[in-house]
């Protein structure tokens, strides 16, 4: 199977540029819809669902492969050679942000710049650093996922039955967007918020930019500081939407951001 | 007045609603609740308002809610019953059910965000069961499966020693049949060595006394008991040695004739054994060997079947079975060659009957059987295409027969097994009855005897020995084998002979030494025991001791 089928590839627009946009923990590739319009001119659009995300192959899901960010960041390279994606700028949403920077460090040709919305280089606090949760939060939000998976499930399995291409159906279906895999999304959590890239930042060699929500509960604003700080030439913009997804939230704010580092 | 009750009645379904209602500004503030979540929650109305509603989630409900719930209802502009928890105090925390959705204004900006919440407690509670029920039917399944597993992998297991099993069985099926028969065999060869030793002292005492007349007699009958032991060495070491199966045309009759001298052997001397073998049987495709196993089986099954002593007839005949006959037998209609056992023993309950091919199954004592030979018996008649039926009576006998189906072709020739009759022979003088059932000793005794001047009369069992003896013939000393075929041991032969006649003397000669030691401590005046093989001179000396008063040698 290739790359392409595996992660659902789109692409569309022209341009000489490539904006690569990746979706976080939570969601697919449609979180990116209200912001990829702003570019479809100017600018060649790739976008992709994580394994296990929206319409990904869930049988390429390897528990072991993604028990690291690593595994996706392999994911993201091999999408690009095998579209031979030229003048790649990723921009990376939540945890996809650091799923860039690791690719970027590992193959820092095949990309121009990184865009990370809402970054954290490590969800659980840890001494002077300040990740927004304690380990014992996150410990039980790990306990509830799997003690609880048919609570969970409950409000995930609409998502999976939900049907996106068939939009005449409208409002009888139930939550037709962010469709994800109950068991995958289990372990993508597991793997998302017990991440700790902080050691990663500083070979990050392209150039990068930061956007920073304020009240976000995931990526609280320290943190972003903290990975702005960590990243050498990093830009950084405090937008003015609140909460994680400013990319549904502020769409054109974020647009104009990532326009602007362009 | 009707429409402030009608206000009322509103703001009372509102309030009081069995559901929570929450509005949320679009920045995620609790601008309003209703009473039913204030009294969920234990909180005052001021000590919500103005709140952030992910402040009031447990940390996993609020991951999830900014992750993927506000993204969702973002996009769509509703989220309908999704799981979320909140945690209002330490131990306060509040199972739902969510529904979320926008309310915009006229320019379609959102106004608020409406939430409807369900107390799902209960329902929580009831899906956390059937989780666990869920949970252990799997890993009952799962169990069950691994049982599955294992004895799959045994089964397979099974089935690759099953046939190294059946092998071994098979030879080992053989050589139980071989030890069952050591006892005669034994006996057998004891009487020919006799044979042979006798005729040679003989030649050689003739040599001796140089005459040199009719000697031939005396080696034809060593080269025969020679040939007959050699017969006999060669037969059960062909039995017993390891053979694939190898199905070929075989003549039945020559089979059980090659094999009934062994059987005979085998059986006690009060046991008759008589064959009945159909002109022009038809041929069969069988293994020999298997054949003969099978025959010998159902021979010893016969002699245990009749531990008093009786008959056993092996008959074989040809056989038409039509339509019906066949069905009866579960055979497929047509020509079968047809090999029965006959016994005059103990028969067999319709129980044992019924169990009579069972592997295991059997009715003699621990140690003497291992129940697997008529099992093999039939394992081996269905495998040629055969079957097996018993017919028995309680206390009458049994009759075990052997369909096997007709080959149109000949037999393949075997080895013809050599057989000598010895020769019979007597002088005048002193009469001496030779009771023995083995013609070369009968001979050898007699022509030792004859050379020493006596005058003998040979009997080949007990029936004509009596017969003899109530006659009016002279006789002064009986001979004879402990074991006798005609119903009669010799020692009761003896017995029998000298209440008939008190001056009559015996002396008895036997191959199981064993029996000697025994039977001496036993004997009766005038009577004494030699063991075969014995030296002729031993035998002339035994038998002068019985009749010193005349010395009739030459």
């Amino acid at each position: 199977m290739s790359a392409r089928e595996r992660n659902y590839v789109q692409i569309s627009g022209q341009g000489a540029q490539t904006l690569m946009f990746a979706h976080g923990f939570g969601c697919d590739q449609t979180m990116w819809r209200l912001v990829t319009p702003a570019f479809k001119d100017s600018h060649r659009i790739v976008l992709f669902d994580h394994v296990g995300a929206g319409r990904s192959d869930l049988a390429a899901f390897n528990p072991t492969k993604y028990s690291s960010l690593q595994g996706y960041a392999d994911d993201v390279i091999e999408v690009i050679r095998e579209s031979k994606l030229k003048n790649v700028v990723f921009v990376g949403h939540s945890v996809s942000a650091m799923i860039g920077a690791l690719a970027a460090i590992n193959a820092p040709e095949l990309f121009e710049g990184l865009v990370m919305v809402g970054p954290s280089a490590r969800y659980i606090n840890d001494g002077d650093y300040t990740g927004g949760f304690t380990a014992a939060q996150i410990q039980e939000l790990l306990e509830f996922l799997d003690s609880n998976h048919l609570g969970w499930s409950a409000a995930m399995a609409p998502t999976i039955m939900g049907n996106a291409d068939r939009p005449e159906l409208g409002q009888e279906l139930t939550n037709s967007f962010c469709r994800t895999d109950p068991e995958i999304a289990k372990h993508f959590a597991r793997t998302v918020f017990t991440s700790d890239n902080r050691a990663d930042l500083a070979q990050v060699s392209v150039r990068t930019l930061i956007l920073q929500c304020a009240e976000d509960v995931i990526a609280p604003t320290a943190v972003g500081e903290y990975v702005h700080k960590h990243i050498p030439g990093s830009q950084f913009v405090q937008l003015q939407a609140t909460g994680h997804c400013p990319n549904l939230s502020a769409p054109h704010e974020t647009a104009a951001a990532i326009r602007a580092f362009l | 007045m009707s429409s402030l009750n009608d206000i009322e009645d509103l703001e009372d379904l509102y309030e009081h609603s069995p559901c929570g209602y929450l509005s949320v500004s679009l920045d995620g503030r609790i601008v309003k609740t209703n009473k039913t979540f204030l009294s969920w929650a234990k909180l005052d109305r001021e000590a919500l308002t103005g709140t952030r509603l992910h402040d009031w989630l447990h940390i996993a409900s609020r991951i999830y809610f900014e992750t993927h719930l506000l993204p969702l209802l973002r996009m769509q502009g509703y989220v309908n019953e999704v799981a979320v928890d909140f945690l209002f105090a330490p131990d306060n925390r509040l199972t739902t059910l969510v529904n979320f959705i926008e309310r915009r204004d006229e320019q379609g900006n959102v106004r608020i965000i409406r939430m409807t919440v369900f107390n799902a407690s209960d329902r929580r509670r009831y899906e956390k069961e059937l989780l666990a029920a869920r949970e252990s039917a799997q890993r009952a399944g799962a169990e069950v499966q691994k049982l599955n597993d294992a004895l799959q992998a045994r089964i397979v297991e099974a089935d690759a020693n099953h046939l190294r099993t059946e092998e071994l069985l098979r030879q080992a099926q053989k050589m139980e049949a071989v030890g069952q028969l050591t006892g005669g065999i034994a006996h057998d060869f004891n009487n020919l060595l006799a044979g042979i030793t006798g005729s040679l002292e003989l030649l050689d005492r003739r040599l001796e006394q140089g005459r040199i007349e009719d000697l031939s007699k005396y080696v034809s009958a060593a080269r025969g008991a020679t040939k007959r032991a050699a017969a006999l060495t060669h037969r059960l070491l062909a039995f017993s040695r390891q053979q694939d199966l190898a199905p070929q045309p075989t003549d039945i009759n020559r089979v059980v004739s090659d094999l009934q001298e062994m059987v005979r052997r085998s059986l006690g001397a009060n046991t008759s054994l008589e064959m009945i073998g159909a002109a022009g049987l038809w041929t069969t495709v069988v293994d020999r060997n298997q054949l003969e196993n099978a025959l010998l089986n159902l021979c010893i099954n016969a002699r245990d079947a009749m531990p008093a002593g009786g008959r056993i007839v092996i008959e074989t005949s040809n056989k038409w079975l039509d339509q019906r006959a066949a069905a009866e037998r579960d055979l497929p209609q047509g020509q079968y060659a047809c090999l029965c056992v006959t016994d005059t023993g103990t028969g067999m309950s319709p129980e044992v009957l019924a169990r009579a091919f069972d592997p295991f199954f059997t009715t003699k004592p621990s140690g003497v059987g291992t129940g697997l030979g008529l099992s093999m018996v039939h394992a081996f008649a269905r495998q040629a295409g055969g079957q097996v039926r018993i017919y028995t009576e309680i206390g009458q006998g049994t009759t075990i027969c052997l369909y096997l189906p007709r080959h149109r072709g000949p037999p393949e020739d075997i080895d013809a097994l050599a057989a000598t009759t010895g020769t019979w022979h007597s002088v005048r003088a002193e009469t001496i009855l030779i009771v023995d059932d083995e013609a070369t000793v009968r001979m050898t005794v007699s022509d030792a005897l004859t050379e020493a001047g006596y005058h003998i009369v040979e009997a080949a069992d007990s029936v004509t020995a009596l017969k003899l003896l109530e006659t009016a013939a002279q006789f002064d000393l009986l001979i004879t084998d402990f074991g006798l075929p005609g119903g009669m041991t010799g020692r009761q032969l003896a017995e029998t002979a000298q209440t008939m006649r008190e001056e009559l003397k015996v002396l008895f000669i036997t191959g199981y030494p064993e029996n000697a030691v025994f039977e001496n401590n036993l004997l009766a005046h005038g009577s004494s025991v030699l063991s075969k093989p014995f030296a002729i001179d031993a035998l002339i000396e035994a038998v002068s001791s019985l009749l010193p008063g005349v010395d009739n040698r030459v």
